[in-house]
């Protein structure tokens, strides 16, 4: 069963397209996350969900029904907006218990929600106060509080943890996993930090200049990223992608990197249909580059290296190979034998390497 | 007064610098203080020089505001009662009218711009920057061509046009202070948009209400031009009432005129002392992160 629908979907301001014909599919009771830089259109493609804007084309189906044109109100649909957006002349009670005022519930009925809301958030002890006087922490969960006391079908929540410091910003993002699986609602959540889609999403779709680019579970957007940009998205620290050449004959395809050749990946089959001397992106993740040359799995090569990172109990190293820079993750312990200028023996295993066409941007494989 | 709020991190200035303001403060308080004093003198004590800061306190001037006592012996009422009721009706009237135009304007100007906003606002604006003596004549000839002229509606009209270039411009600043966010949250939340205006933009503004209205309504009461020209016998204003009570046969009565002042101020102090709180809450503050 799909509670939301999005097909087609164009939203303009003035001239610029903030969404261009998106397309989106959420079933009922998921978890999704729509993950996507600054200005890729997540914020707009959701208030056009819930109907503050109006779609320039395209429509928006709700539990099958389309709703493309309906108003705000008969959706039943419900937002948490990146700057919380309360009421600040109500008290926190008044806040929570405004969508009900509207719905003419009863006082009773609506005391009773209210409380119930304010229990499971821990807000019990704040409601007589105004919500300037609140914390962060505070605010968040009344807008969230908010948004689910009048029990919306579907919960949009715009960057939710953005204004959070990073602490709290841990906490709230395991409470939105226990809201969720308690409550079993259906949830899109926007967000520009792929920590938070990555841990909170059971499906991610990732946004670029108001299109979808790829839908899939974490491990399908990891596995196997359909172009540069996705799997840049993805993973931390990004993925190398380093400039190649299609060598070899047809029938055997080689991949000529600045440091080493290689053949044999799980594209070496597609890569035949591109002609000799065509440009592609080799992809290769930071931990899947190894210092342990005695796996015979693929190239061996030699990195100088050229920045430390340390985090701790990993150690981001910016490598330099024959002019070209990669970074490479090692544990702490392995990492301390290294300092600027040192040469480390690489290599890596070709079944996690990616190949990208150059032009397009397609993953080849 | 109006600083009662103490921002941490800011130190408060020392004895010297203290005094030095108190110092600068009394010399423009000195006029108001002279005239309060005065108010309250004789005519013998108010004509004496150096001028007395000790007397014996008198209430004749305040009477004499109000009743005239003829050759006959008899108390004749002046009329003052009449104008300082036109004033406060005037002003009162006119300056709300503006606010309740100048706001619902505002709302529009700011949420729902049109192709050239800022030309409009600009042309709004336009109709402050001429004099008044330069507009009085056409405004002279328009009342008398709608018998608008020396009645109650006419000046409370005037008085609002008066004032509603300055509230549009005052509410839109706070309107485009307010979290569009806020707004499409009570959307959400089911309400229409007649109630999103009464329910959630306007009790985040009485504070900016406030402001404008105390501003709006010193400018008024203070007019004296148009009410000079464009009143009657049965609406003029205390402004003008003041200039008549100045030139007598027998010379200037300070003591007087020092009385009608002095009641004068009584409104505006009162307005401006009743809305001081809603003038310094930032009822917005701390609930929307930018």
């Amino acid at each position: 069963m799909t509670a939301l629908h999005v097909q087609g979907l164009v939203k303009h301001f003035d001239n610029v397209r903030a969404v261009d014909g998106l397309d989106m599919d959420v079933a009922d009771g998921e978890f999704f996350a729509l993950l996507g830089p600054s200005a890729s259109g997540k914020t707009t493609t959701l208030r056009t969900i819930c109907g503050i804007e109006q779609a320039d084309a395209g429509n928006i189906f709700l539990d099958g029904k389309d709703m493309t044109t309906a108003q705000v109100r008969d959706r039943g649909v419900a937002m948490v907006f990146q700057t919380f957006a309360l009421y600040p002349h109500l008290s926190i009670f008044d806040n929570l218990a405004f969508p009900l005022r509207e719905q003419k519930l009863s006082r009773a009925d609506i005391a009773t929600r209210v409380g119930e809301i304010a229990e499971m958030l821990r807000l019990t002890h704040t409601l007589d106060r105004k919500p300037g006087t609140a914390s962060g922490g505070e605010q968040q969960r009344i807008a969230i509080g908010r948004a689910l006391v009048r029990r919306p079908k579907l919960l949009l929540l715009d960057e939710p943890l953005t204004n959070l410091d990073a602490k709290l910003r841990h906490d709230t993002r395991a409470e939105f996993k226990r809201l969720h699986r308690e409550h079993g609602m259906t949830i899109v959540y926007a967000t520009p930090d792929e920590l938070e889609a990555l841990s909170l999403g059971q499906r991610i779709g990732i946004m670029n200049e108001g299109r979808m680019v790829q839908v899939g579970t974490v491990d399908e957007v990891y596995d196997s990223p359909v172009n540069p940009f996705v799997a840049a998205q993805v993973g931390s620290p990004r993925m190398n992608l380093i400039s190649a050449v299609r060598q070899g004959s047809d029938e055997n395809p080689v991949i000529e990197l600045p440091f080493a050749d290689v053949s044999g990946g799980p594209w070496a089959h597609a890569l035949k249909a591109f002609p000799v001397g065509a440009e592609v992106l080799f992809g290769i993740r930071p931990h899947d580059l190894s210092t342990d040359q005695s796996a015979d799995v693929g190239p061996k090569f030699i990195g100088t290296v050229h920045l430390t990172e340390p985090l701790g109990d990993i150690v981001i190293l910016d490598l330099v190979a024959n002019g070209t820079q990669f970074k490479l993750v090692l544990p702490e312990e392995q990492a301390v034998r290294y300092g600027v200028g040192d040469e480390l023996p690489l290599t890596f295993g070709l079944s996690n390497t990616h190949v990208f066409a150059k032009e397009t941007g397609i993953a080849i494989r | 007064m109006f600083f009662k709020k103490k921002d941490r991190g800011i130190r408060e200035a020392g004895w010297d610098r203290t005094l030095i303001t108190g110092v600068v403060g009394m010399v423009y308080f000195a006029p108001v203080f002279w005239i309060i004093l005065n108010a309250f003198k004789t005519r013998q004590d108010g004509l004496a020089t150096p001028p007395k800061l000790f007397f014996t306190p008198s209430m004749d001037n305040f009477f004499n505001v109000f009743y005239r006592i003829t050759d006959a012996g008899d108390h004749v009422a002046t009329g003052m009662g009449l104008y300082f009721f036109n004033s406060i009706f005037a002003a009162g009237a006119g300056v709300l009218l503006a606010l309740v135009i100048g706001t619902l304007a505002a709302y529009g100007f700011s949420r729902y711009p049109l192709r050239g906003n800022d030309t409009y606002l600009f042309v709004i604006l336009t109709t402050r920057m001429l004099p008044p003596i330069v507009v009085i004549i056409p405004i002279f000839l328009m009342f008398r061509v709608t018998g608008l002229s020396g009645s109650y509606i006419g000046i409370i009209l005037l008085y609002a046009m008066f004032n509603l270039a300055f509230s549009v411009w005052m509410m839109k600043s706070f309107f485009d202070e307010l979290s569009t966010d806020v707004e499409d949250a009570a959307r959400l939340d089911g309400i229409n948009e007649i109630k999103v205006f009464f329910k959630i933009c306007i009790p985040q503004l009485t504070a900016g209400l406030a402001a404008t209205a105390v501003f709006a309504l010193i400018l008024t009461w203070n007019e004296f031009l148009f009410a000079l020209l464009l009143t009657g016998n049965d609406t003029r204003t205390v402004p003008v009432a003041m200039a008549r009570a100045m030139g007598g046969q027998l010379g200037v009565d300070y003591g007087l005129l020092s009385a009608i002042i002095t009641l004068f101020l009584i409104p505006v102090f009162v307005v401006t002392y009743m809305l001081q709180n809603h003038l310094l809450r930032g009822v917005t503050f701390g609930t929307v992160k930018k």
